[in-house]
């Protein structure tokens, strides 16, 4: 798949959006919020942007003990990774009451 | 990236295969907690030391998170956990095993957390006691038990593993 994702890190885990989903991207304190279309994700850092993904499907396994939706999963570099459904993100993504909101992070490309 | 070590395991010399009858092999004795537990051999791909883990927020106790595996990502279930077994005095899960899971027609891999491949076993159908209604771990993974050199084993079906609970 690809068209460009958006990598980032939160509680431990790996995680990307499409770039075509990504709505607004901001520092929040220490961290950095990702707006999609169901609300602010928190994140703890962003880990760049990557062109590519070779997805494979959350099998039965995956959605028996982690019951979260999910576009896929993949690997970058060696970080296995959840790709996001932005009008479904994990609930532990789901930002709290933020704090005060920091500049804006510039995307890449001007895009 | 370097593949991941392998774990040697030397199969017990009783149950390698053999040419006047002699039983092969059916299954992997792994050590989860304080059970032995038996994974069929075919569905064992790989024997892997530990994997590095990336545990998914919210997910149930039974997953350990996420890991690479050859180039692909891996769900890494705790064994002992699945299997009901309590906790061994000391569970730093040494051992990955990679294995088939899920019905035949969606099967997937899987990574079985572990703390120790034992040996290789044979054990026929008529060998395994089936558990009793309830008694079979996380969604009747158990299937039944077997004496393997006078242990109880608890012998696991993978296939089990895809089906909800």
């Amino acid at each position: 798949m690809s068209g460009g994702f958006l990598v980032v890190r939160r509680g431990g885990a790996t995680w990307a959006v499409a770039h075509q989903e990504v709505r607004g991207l901001a520092r929040r304190g220490a961290g950095v919020e990702v707006t999609v279309a169901a609300g602010a994700l928190a994140a703890d850092e962003v880990l760049g942007v990557i062109g590519n993904l070779r997805l494979h499907p959350a099998g039965g396994v995956l959605r028996r003990f982690w019951p979260e939706a999910a576009r896929g999963l993949a690997v970058h570099g060696t970080l296995p990774l959840v790709l996001i459904d932005g009008l479904a993100p994990p609930r532990s993504l789901l930002a709290g009451p933020a704090p005060a909101a920091g500049p804006p992070i510039p995307e890449e490309g001007g895009s | 990236m370097a593949p991941a070590p392998e774990v040697p395991f030397a199969p017990a010399p009783a149950a390698t295969a053999g040419p006047q009858g002699r039983m092969e092999a059916t299954h992997l004795l792994v050590r989860a907690g304080e059970y032995v537990c038996a994974l069929p051999l075919g569905a064992v791909r790989q024997v892997l030391r530990s994997l590095p883990l990336h545990p998914l927020p919210g997910s149930a106790p039974e997953l350990k998170g996420l890991a690479e595996f050859a180039g692909d990502p891996l769900p890494v279930l705790d064994l002992a956990r699945l299997a009901r077994a309590p906790q061994g005095a000391n569970p730093v899960f040494p051992v990955t095993v990679v294995a088939w899971a899920g019905p035949p027609e969606s099967r997937e891999l899987v990574g079985l957390a572990a703390d120790a491949a034992l040996d290789v076993a044979a054990l026929p159908a008529a060998a395994v006691v089936p558990a009793a209604p309830g008694s079979g771990g996380a969604g009747g993974l158990v299937a039944g038990e077997a004496i393997v050199a006078g242990q109880v084993v608890r012998v696991i079906n993978l296939q089990a593993l895809g089906q909800a609970s």
